[in-house]
């Protein structure tokens, strides 16, 4: 399946708050792990609630975790 | 691998299953003048026999913990929906066009036209159709990553 056109810096995230493993991001944000890996491989791009949560669990603005890149693949 | 996604896996090899089973026996019967009592028969064992299958088969997921929808497993769900709504349409407008084709050469020439029977197992049949269309695409979304 094609990506979107969202892109994340969630597993670099991740990794500087001490290798936070995918599913105690998932626990956080209230999702299923298999989310935040479709999230994080940009195959799903997540609602505007699940990003603003997923942004205050690294304790980062929006766009310091998510960007959009229109037509890019 | 998520409860929903098992659950749609589990679901579409049990609606299939049992389909493959009922469709060429309701077929059968229905075609069978008079054997209505036979069609009610093979349908409410099938019936029971799907639901037996998917309260187990769920009883024995859901134990496993997990069973709490996210949004993802909401869009997958939209997704699968529209496919499902897409395979009916196509399904029923046949069947239509089929009926009224039949009726029309039927004017002209002796043919033989469907039963109220059969057509019931056939609009059976294309909800089926598009039920196993929804739950295939919902596995195929959620291998997919989408």
């Amino acid at each position: 399946m094609a990506k979107t056109h969202v892109r994340n810096n969630i597993r670099t995230l991740r990794f500087q708050h001490g290798e936070m493993t995918q599913q105690a991001l998932a626990e956080k944000v209230g999702v299923t792990r298999q989310t935040i890996v479709a999230i994080e491989k940009e195959k799903y791009s997540p609602s505007l609630e699940a990003a603003f949560k997923i942004a205050a669990v690294f304790g980062e603005p929006l766009d310091a975790v998510f960007s959009y890149e229109p037509g890019s693949r | 691998m998520t409860f929903q996604e098992k659950s749609a896996w589990g679901s579409l090899l049990a609606l299939g299953l049992v389909s493959y089973w009922y469709f060429p026996a309701a077929f059968a019967a229905a075609g069978n003048n008079g054997a209505a009592a036979d069609l009610i028969a093979i349908s409410i064992g099938c019936v029971v026999a799907l639901v037996i299958i998917e309260i187990v088969y769920h009883v024995i997921i859901a134990s496993r913990g997990g069973g709490a929808k996210d949004e993802r497993d909401v869009f997958i769900n939209i997704k699968a929906e529209r496919v499902a709504g897409f395979v009916l349409g196509i399904g029923l407008f046949t069947l239509v066009g089929r009926i009224i084709a039949i009726e029309a050469i039927e004017a002209i020439t002796p043919v033989e036209t469907m039963g109220a029977l059969t057509i019931a197992v056939w609009i059976l049949f294309v909800l089926t159709v598009a039920e196993i269309s929804k739950l295939a695409s919902q596995v195929w979304y959620y291998r997919a990553g989408a």
